[in-house]
């Protein structure tokens, strides 16, 4: 686990929360109510995202001298990637903005990585789905899912950029996935205090971006029954 | 808050197992403040039994409204109750880590205790619980034993003591809810099978249909995947009788559909056989762990066969049989409540780093 930044709060300073789980590296951040970063707490998520988030925002808040109740509000990255990851992610990200009575707002993962990266408006966005497949992100367009064995067709003036494939991608694209990593919880903080500014997102209706419909599944289906007290 | 004044720990209890969205306020393991439940039967009945990422999905999006239905309910805050209970396993864990993580960050937002709980003691602690207007019934005397059946559990412990469970038998193979579900679709019923082949089974005039009983010896264990391989076979007959095509043939021609009849005796054969090796059982084990009382619970309590013909031999040997009422037999929040609240007595905590435990099991033999 690594920390960035310097300890930057008083204890006093309202602040506001950043946290992506959709890779395979996760990032709790901190940043003034502007966006600037103030500290930021970043580790391989390895399997036990769901042990390690809380515990980690704790940490962060202990570090860096920033209280729990000065939270203005919840940024959190939807995404695409690994389920397991975004499902502790956003069910962290709901309960907390509900319980302090702040905003939140959905970032996509997938364009604060093409953000941080520096490739520009060209920027094509590799990221591995599942053991075998990949999802590309091409500029605001939505993720498609490349099945395993697919080669990716690419336009001339394309810049890719490639992050949690080393070894499966080209040099340049993975290295290019390493700026972007690095520079996800800026990344996320600028995009998020946009999006913030702009009211946030429905805390119910919040879900990661799915890139395909469950295995199985032929068509989104319908609501599900509601009681208020089953009898 | 409603009904009567607190008298205990008030717990906001989280369940999300399988899928079910529950939540509820619960005071002192007892009395239900608020039980809310959004149930996905709708969206898994197009695929004819629970697909485990639609169960997740569904989760992280109803658990949000499911929760600001219970505080309403109960007319409090996560700020006013003394904990948060959620169920850690078993389960979906896909399912699971949407509950425990909401939870977590519940109690960590506030500074509130937190307590994790076993889905199944869930399943045995609904039979502590009432409603708030209801006047308090009387516990459950121990020992006791309980069966639990549901599409996902079916198994028989003793309770000698709260908290102190022994595994008297289980499923080897499918639950029984399973077996209702997949019989159901044999004879053409919707899902869920069970209340769907309960429904049939009441139209059955001849009560003559005969399916195998699995006894397994002398043991408390259940199998129902030798009855289900026999109602195949005798449901293909029947279709046989009736001239119409089976096994490949018949689900390319959904319409050709046994006729009402046939179908309910054929329901109520596979539900007696069911049922039969159910109560058997259970009553057998009261007997020899000399119990004072036996609960019923899990969603295929709600089969009133099931009910009524447990409630006549434990009447016959003088115990009083415990059921709560079919919403707190299924999947829900207050009986996590319910079995939270005994663990929180009892001075256990869970950290933040609580996780999913899909296969948790509820004890030992
Ligand atoms: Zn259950």
């Amino acid at each position: 686990m690594t920390a960035q930044g310097q300890a930057a709060g008083d204890g006093r300073r309202d602040w506001l929360l950043a946290i992506d789980t959709a890779t395979a590296r996760i990032v709790v951040a901190a940043g003034g109510l502007d966006g600037t970063p103030l500290g930021a707490t970043i580790w391989d998520a390895g399997r036990t995202h769901g042990e390690q988030l809380l515990p980690a925002i704790g940490r962060l808040t202990g570090e860096a001298n920033l209280r729990r109740s000065r939270i203005r509000g919840v940024i959190v990255g939807t995404g695409p990637g690994a389920f397991t990851g975004l499902r502790v992610g956003l069910a962290t990200a709901k309960a907390l903005a509900h319980e302090l009575r702040v905003p939140v707002a959905g970032v996509s993962t997938a364009a604060a990585l093409l953000d941080a990266s520096g490739a520009g408006p060209l920027g094509v966005l590799l990221l591995p789905a599942g053991p075998n497949d990949r999802t590309v992100v091409r500029g605001a367009d939505p993720a498609i899912l490349l099945p395993g064995g697919r080669a990716l067709e690419l336009r001339d003036a394309d810049v890719l950029v490639a992050v949690d494939l080393d070894g499966r991608a080209p040099a340049d694209a993975v290295a290019r996935g390493e700026v972007a990593r690095d520079g996800l919880a800026a990344a996320l903080l600028r995009l998020g205090v946009g999006r913030l500014a702009a009211g946030g997102d429905d805390l119910a209706r919040l879900v990661p971006d799915y890139v395909s419909l469950p295995r199985g599944v032929t068509s989104e289906s319908g609501e599900v029954e509601w009681s208020r007290d089953p009898r | 808050m409603t009904g009567s004044a607190a008298h205990g720990p008030v717990l906001l209890a989280i369940e999300s197992s399988c899928d079910e969205t529950g939540i509820a306020v619960i005071d002192a393991g007892r009395r239900i403040l608020a039980n809310v439940v959004a149930s996905q039967t709708a969206l898994h009945a197009a695929s004819g039994g629970i697909v485990p990422e639609v169960a997740a999905r569904a989760h992280l999006r109803w658990i949000v409204p499911v929760l600001d239905q219970a505080l309403a309910d109960a007319n409090v805050t996560v700020e006013d109750v003394d904990g948060v209970a959620v169920t850690y396993g078993p389960g979906l864990a896909g399912s699971l880590l949407v509950g425990i993580n909401f939870a977590k960050t519940l109690a960590w937002a506030h500074d509130k205790p937190l307590v994790g709980v076993n889905h199944l003691e869930g399943h045995l602690y609904a039979a502590w619980l009432a409603d708030a207007t209801a006047d308090l019934p009387a516990e459950p005397v121990f020992p006791l034993v309980a069966l639990i059946v549901s599409g996902g559990h079916t198994f028989l412990v003793e309770m000698r003591d709260h908290l102190t469970y022994r595994l008297l038998g289980q499923t080897v193979d499918d639950a029984a809810g399973e077996a209702f579900d997949k019989v159901g679709r044999l004879l053409g019923l919707p899902y869920p099978g069970g209340p769907a082949i309960s429904r049939a089974a009441e139209a059955a005039g001849l009560h003559d249909a005969a399916f195998p009983r699995a006894w397994l010896g002398d043991s408390y264990d259940f199998s129902f995947s030798g009855l289900k391989t026999a109602a195949r076979r005798t449901i293909d007959e029947a279709r046989i009788e009736e001239g119409l095509p089976t096994g490949k043939a018949a689900e390319a021609e959904p319409d050709a559909r046994l006729s009402d009849a046939a179908v309910a005796e054929l329901a109520w054969g596979f539900q007696d056989a069911v049922v039969d090796v159910l109560v058997t059982k259970t009553i057998r084990a009261a007997a020899a762990t000399g119990a004072r009382s036996i609960v019923l619970g899990g969603g295929v309590a709600a089969n009133g066969s099931l009910r009524t013909r447990l409630a006549g031999e434990a009447e016959a040997i003088g115990l009083p049989l415990i059921v709560p009422r079919p919403a707190l037999c299924t999947d829900n929040g207050a009986m996590i409540g319910a079995a939270g609240a005994r663990r929180f007595a009892a001075g256990e905590r869970a950290g933040l780093a609580l996780d999913a435990s899909p296969s948790l099991p509820l004890a030992r033999r």
